[in-house]
């Protein structure tokens, strides 16, 4: 296992020098921490497709044509209306209610996953403690389904 | 000097390409022999060394180039196919039946103006499709195209894909949020509410698909399916399907659950104030994300690669490589043979055609016969090209009932949509998991 790249490292005579069997892979650190964790494959490609989509934006910067017009060109389209009011003010409640309710069962869904992968395992010890879990839960929903806020108002 | 230029003024058109082409290929050629002498042997180890971050180059690089002619072949069956649903002809005038005109809607997108309205936060604003975009196309990396064909293949492929394919929520509230404008606000919102509550029954009603395949590696699970099309997984978790399948729907905003960008009540929701490139990537990213849970929908349910029977085991036992010499002579001499042979009858049958006339309808037919048949061999000797043939097909199979969908269903109210994801599809997906699970104590003990 080659660890980070070292100081030591760079002694090493150039490796045009070397013969070709001891050769070490030039990129050998990144690649193997790369095969220990699939994680930086994840980064990498964010990176790739962030860096496409800015990309593109640079292509279109230099395409499109730009003018700044008037004030009324940057006043928000409120169907031809100047705005009234404050548009970061108050909105439905049942927004944050439903935000509320999906951080309960994603959650648990996460549990689910890495429980539904070894139930053949577990077999009825998983499943009734399964029951139990999700019955908690359940309880929960059945209680704002009671209170009707799973009605959208 | 000027006998130069006289020259040059007394050539053609095709004479100048010429005359500037030539040496130009020339030049470029010499720079790129050279390079190779000098450098190809340390590129080669370069590459060798690091073949699997090498591998990982290119996958990135397929899948990102790949999403544009997806979204672009997805607008095209959109507009023709509601078209015609609509007894309409649809889009005709560029390109064969019209199929080039997304590849103009999208270079239109691309030169119009790309307006940050005066109140908008500009970084929140700039960077709400990219993280839309991101979020939809990271998921690609594990889909399985065919046998060899996939990004990356990790054993919890398909929690990563949830993960970050409900990442593009986010995106669209930055988008909604920072636009300063209320019908933005509300429709980020909505989508945000939307997204994450039928997030629940998507991921839940693939449960019981886990506790059959013990894995959550999208490869495996495809394995797992193959052989006759009744070991698909439809067949044993249909209820999961239907759940799924109307999950996915809401999941990519289409009709009849597109509230987001309802047009009759919040102009266009969370893209009101978008223009130019910003607004081309989330209608991009909508079209990619139509296409991604159409393949997960295929790879999870439908047997991803899998033909629906097992084909006999044919083996064609022709390799290009051994025919040495020969293969040299078939190169240069099959298809003049197979044109003139494929033109023939034209010519004699009828007195009026010219040879020439004759000759163009023998080379297209001696291209589609000779493209036919590479097929055929393709298919016969890869599999990798059998299984993306069929991954495609159930792919755009459920990209076409998507569409169909939108043509034929109306927009349901914002309260019918909430209240369906808590109060049926959760209990429905809570259910198939408890049978299921059931069902494999009852037989596993």
């Amino acid at each position: 296992m080659h660890g980070p790249l070292r100081l030591a490292s760079r002694l090493v005579p150039p490796r045009t020098l070397l013969p070709r069997s001891e050769r070490r892979p030039l990129l050998a650190p990144f690649g193997v921490r790369i095969g220990l964790t699939g994680i930086w494959y994840i980064v990498g490609f964010a990176v790739a497709a962030v860096s496409f989509t800015f990309l593109t934006f640079g292509a279109a910067w230099l395409l499109s044509h730009r003018n700044r017009g008037d004030v009324h060109k940057g006043l928000p389209y409120e169907s031809g209306i100047d705005t009234l009011g404050d548009t970061h003010g108050r909105f439905g409640f049942s927004f944050y209610i439903y935000a509320l309710l999906f951080v309960a069962f994603d959650i648990e869904v996460v549990f689910i996953y890495l429980w539904a992968v070894i139930f053949r395992d577990l077999l009825l010890a998983g499943f009734v403690s399964m029951l139990l879990f999700v019955g908690i839960l359940l309880i929960g929903l059945a209680y704002a389904w009671r209170k009707g806020v799973l009605t959208w108002r | 000097m000027t006998a130069v230029s006289r020259a040059w003024g007394r050539l053609t058109l095709p004479g100048r390409i010429v005359f500037t082409l030539v040496p130009l290929l020339a030049v470029l050629g010499a720079g790129l022999v050279a390079l190779i002498v000098l450098f190809g042997g340390t590129a080669a180890d370069l590459i060798l060394a690091n073949l699997g971050f090498v591998r990982f180059l290119a996958a990135a690089t397929i899948i990102l180039v790949i999403t544009i002619p997806i979204a672009f072949l997805n607008i095209y069956l959109e507009m023709k196919v509601i078209a015609l649903m609509n007894l309409r002809v649809g889009p005709d005038r560029v390109g064969p039946w019209g199929s080039l005109l997304s590849v103009v809607h999208g270079l239109k997108v691309l030169i119009k103006e790309d307006f940050t309205p005066t109140a908008a936060d500009p970084i929140v604003f700039t960077w709400a499709p990219v993280v839309t975009y991101a979020a939809a196309v990271m998921t690609l990396l594990v889909l399985p195209f065919a046998p060899g064909l996939y990004g990356q293949d990790f054993n919890i492929g398909l929690l990563y894909f949830f993960a970050v394919g409900g990442m593009g929520v986010v995106g669209l509230l930055m988008g909604g949020w920072s636009s300063f404008n209320k019908y933005s606000l509300l429709g980020g919102l909505r989508s945000a509410a939307q997204i994450v509550s039928y997030e629940i029954p998507l991921t839940l009603s693939v449960v019981g698909l886990l506790i059959l395949a013990g894995t959550m590696s999208l490869n495996q699970i495809v394995q797992q399916q193959s052989g006759w099309f009744t070991d698909w997984f439809v067949f044993r978790q249909p209820l999961g399907f239907v759940i799924f399948f109307i999950a996915a729907t809401a999941e990519a905003n289409r009709t009849p659950f597109d509230l987001t960008e309802a047009d009759s009540e919040i102009v266009a929701g969370f893209a009101t104030e978008y223009s130019g490139m910003r607004f081309g990537f989330f209608f991009f990213a909508e079209y990619v994300n139509v296409f991604i849970l159409s393949a997960l929908a295929a790879v999870l349910f439908l047997g991803g690669w899998n033909a629906p029977f097992p084909f006999p085991a044919l083996s064609i036992p022709l390799y290009p490589g051994s025919l040495g010499i020969p293969l040299l002579f078939l190169i240069a001499l099959v298809p003049i043979i197979g044109t003139l042979a494929l033109a023939a009858p034209f010519y004699l049958a009828r007195s009026s055609m010219r040879w020439w006339v004759a000759l163009i309808i023998g080379f297209v037919l001696f291209n589609v016969v000779a493209g036919g048949l590479t097929f055929a061999w393709a298919y016969v000797s890869f599999d990798w090209v059998a299984g993306l043939v069929w991954f495609m097909a159930k792919t755009f199979g459920f990209v076409f009932v998507f569409v169909w969908m939108r043509g034929t269903l109306p927009r349901v109210r914002i309260d019918q949509l909430m209240g369906f994801a808590w109060k049926w599809l959760l209990p429905a997906a809570l259910l198939n998991l408890f049978v299921t699970a059931a069902a494999v104590v009852i037989v596993g003990s």
